[in-house]
Parts: C-alpha cells; structure tokens; sequence
C-alpha cells in the first residue's frame, strides 16, 4: 500500500482527497440522473402513477401502524382464546386445538386410523403374548415379551405398508423393524448405542454376531452399524470380541469367508467332540431341526474356500455341530456365533437360529 | 496544475478501464434502494411532477430539481462506504 487510508496531512494527500470526493460527486450525480431518466420515461409512458387510486381506497388500504394490530389492521390472536363445543363429545375445545381434536374424536382422518390400527395391534398382541409366556418359563428368563415383539414387529410391517409415514416410523424403530430380520431380543437404542456393560454374555454373543460391535472410545458404547462398517477395521472387531467374550472368542465373520470350513484340517479334540454332539441333535425338538439342518449344509460344504484366518478353523469346527438345547454352553454359545457368522448371506436363518438357542438356553 | 490534471485523468481512465467505475456504480445503485433514497426520491419526483404539470415536464426540469436534494438525502454509511472503496483504489493504483 503505498498511500494511507485515511485523509491525513500533506498536499498530496489532500489533492488525493479531493480527488476522492470528485469521484464520489460523479458517481452520486450519475444515480440521480440515471433515476431522473427512468422516472421521466415512466411519466411519459404512462405508468408512473398507476399505483395511485381515488382518495378513498387510498386511505382504506393505508397501512396501520397501531400496537396489537397487524398492517392490515386486524387483530392478530383474536381467535386463540375463544373455544368452540365439539359436536360429538359436547367438550369445550380451544379455537387451535379443535381441528385436530375433531379428527381424533371424529375417528376420520389419517392420523386417527392409524392410532386406531396400532392401539389395536399392541392389544392383540398383549393378549397373545400374555398367554405364549404362560406356557414357556423358559422363554421368561431372557429379554422380555421375545414372542410378541417377533409378532409386534409382523404386524406393524403389514399394518404400515400404506400410511404415508411409514418411512419414519421404519426409521424411529430401526431397532425393530431393521432388525426384524436379525430379530434379536436386547435392548436396543438406536440412537446411542449399546453399553456392553449392560449386556449379558448371551446378548452380548448375538449382538456381535450381527453388529460390529467396536466400543467407541468416547462414549464407551458398541457401535451398531454392520459387520462391515467403513469407521472401523477388522482388528477392532476382533478385539472388541476377544475383550468381551474371553480369548477363545471366536474370530470375526469376512463378508467373503461365508463358509469358512478350514476346521477339517485341523482336527481338534474339541471338534470331533462337537461333532459327536450334534448328530445327536436330529432327535430333539422339531424347532431344532431346521437348526440342525442349517448346520448340516453348513458342515456340508467343506471346501476350504479362502483360508484367511486358520484360527477360524477352530470355530467353524464347533460351528459345525450345533447343540440340541444341550451340551456346553460354550462350545454352543462358540458354534452359535460362528454359524450365524458363516451364514452371514442367507441372513434369516442364521440369527434366528442364534435366537432360539439364546432362548433355550 | 497540469500534472494534477494528468494524474486525475490516468486515474480515472484506469477506474473505468478496470470496470471499477461499474462496480462502484453498480454498488451505489444497489445501497441507494435499499436504504430507501430511491423511494424517497420518487416521492419527491411526483411532488414536482404535480406541481409542474405532468405533460410538460422534461428532463432538465426533474433534473435541477431532484440532483441537489439526492446529494444531500444519501446516508452516512453509503458515503462513507463509497469513499472508502474509492480510496483504496486509489491507494492500489495511484503512481
């Protein structure tokens, strides 16, 4: 910069002032012309004055510039306080609230129709679900109500296929209808996260079957997207298990390692001890058979695909043999997380699977 | 004398030819209407219109008549804005 900002001392600065201000005159003097011009065509065109009427409507539509009144001139909550009778109920209702009000009491409308769907889903599904529990204590031990809320779920996806707010209420219960398909019973808040802390090991085994599960360092929750979230690696992953589930945990599902079946080349005590376990399993109850058939075309397969993690071989052995409601609980527990793991593709069978064992167990 | 003359005209040959006139006619322009001058001008324009006659009127009469007050009726901060627009200019560009 050569020259300072402000008009200051010494001729030249001075000269420059003026200067300025010449500039400054010129350029004010062309904004006046150049609107003397336009009103003068406007004059001579004959549009300068069409804004103006007769007196009269001139002071009508005056603006107001009163205190509790609008330009217009009109009361601006003139009718907040007044309150109109519904004509169904007899109630006095407020002027604002009276068009919802009417909607509900009316029962029309759109809201009102799906309220009135939904109450009586959840009442259907009380009375049902009461009377499921009844019959399996079993069922009582894990997380509450496992059988209505399967049925819940069915029904609120049928029951929503045509309201216009479907799209939200899918998105308010992610936890439910995104997980219908991984239909697991724990507590689950979408919008934070799961604390592990809170966790069984049972819930905790599922929900890393299906989730990744990688604790968040600053909010200490587990992180619930996919098993192939992009925020976090594998080694978290298998971390997060080995920290939650002990050292034998078993090791992550690879999206590419469906059916990972290295365990036949490793025979193991453990294995073989499995294996003996789940040819008993066709015997038992027929809820296990589809269990038991899974784990079969499981076993079936054995080609040893991708052999990324030779440590998985352990697992997939035990995952091969699936426990009738019996046998240990952890090789069972190992083999739950493993197969529904491996049969991360066909989806539905596997977490279900997990499911009914959870329960059994 | 004559140098000061030469200097004004480099200057404002260089305000026009590097479209800084524009623009600064283009800003006052635009601040004029929003601090409502334009309006208030137009006010005026019809009073002198009215006294005038308004088939008669021309151009040179408006003119006289509407150039002084305009000069006086623009805001502070438009001036003040403009001046210093032009003097940085000057500062930039000014031998």
């Amino acid at each position: 910069m050569k020259m300072e900002d402000m008009p200051l001392s010494g001729p030249d600065n001075t000269k420059l002032e003026a200067l300025v201000h010449d500039i400054y005159s010129e350029l004010v003097e062309d904004a006046c012309l150049g609107l003397c011009f336009e009103v003068h065509r406007a004059v001579k065109q004959g549009y300068f004055f069409l804004d103006e009427t007769d007196q009269e409507s001139m002071k009508e539509f005056e603006i107001v510039d009163q205190p509790g009144v609008d330009i217009f001139g009109q009361v601006y909550n003139q009718w907040k306080n007044k309150e109109c009778e519904c004509p169904n109920c007899k109630r006095l209702i407020a002027a604002s609230r009276f068009a919802p009000h009417l909607e509900k009491c009316l029962g029309m409308g759109r809201n009102s129709s799906r309220i009135a769907n939904r109450r009586l889903a959840s009442n259907n599904n009380m009375s049902k679900s009461e009377s499921d529990q009844e019959d399996n204590d079993d069922l009582n031990d894990n997380d509450w109500s496992y059988g209505a809320e399967k049925k819940a779920r069915k029904r609120k996806s049928d029951k929503n296929q045509n309201s216009p707010r479907r799209s939200k209420s899918i998105k308010h219960k992610n936890g439910e209808l995104g997980s219908s398909v991984s239909s697991e019973p724990y507590k689950y808040n979408y919008n934070t996260g799961i604390s592990y802390e809170t966790l069984g090991p049972d819930e905790v085994r599922s929900l890393l079957t299906t989730q990744c599960g990688v604790i968040s360092e600053h909010t200490k929750k587990m992180c619930t997207r996919s098993q192939r979230c992009p925020q976090h690696t594998d080694e978290q992953r298998r971390a997060v298990r080995v920290f939650l589930l002990g050292p034998s945990a078993p090791s992550l599902p690879d999206a590419d390692t469906v059916v990972e079946s290295d365990s036949f080349d490793i025979p193991d005590g453990q294995t073989l001890m499995s294996r003996l376990q789940w040819e008993d399993s066709p015997d038992i109850s027929p809820a296990d058979s589809a269990s038991s058939k899974a784990s079969t075309n499981h076993s079936d397969s054995r080609r040893p695909k991708k052999k990324k993690r030779p440590s998985l071989g352990l697992n997939s052995g035990g995952g091969g043999s699936l426990t009738g409601g019996g046998g240990s609980s952890s090789s069972s527990s190992q083999s739950n997380i493993s197969l529904s793991t491996k049969k991360k593709r066909p989806k539905l069978s596997a977490p279900s699977i997990s499911s009914i064992y959870d329960d059994l167990n | 004398m004559s140098k000061e003359s030469r200097m004004r005209a480099t200057i404002n040959q260089k305000l026009t030819e590097m479209g800084e006139r524009e623009r600064l006619k283009e800003l006052l322009r635009a601040k004029l209407t929003e601090c409502g001058w334009k309006d208030q001008m137009k006010a005026h324009c019809k009073e002198v219109i009215k006294e005038k006659g308004f088939e008669h009127v021309t151009v040179e009469d408006l003119v006289v008549e509407i150039t002084p007050k305009g000069r006086a009726l623009v805001p502070d901060s438009v001036k003040k804005e403009l001046l210093h627009r032009i003097r940085a200019f000057l500062a930039q560009h000014a031998t």
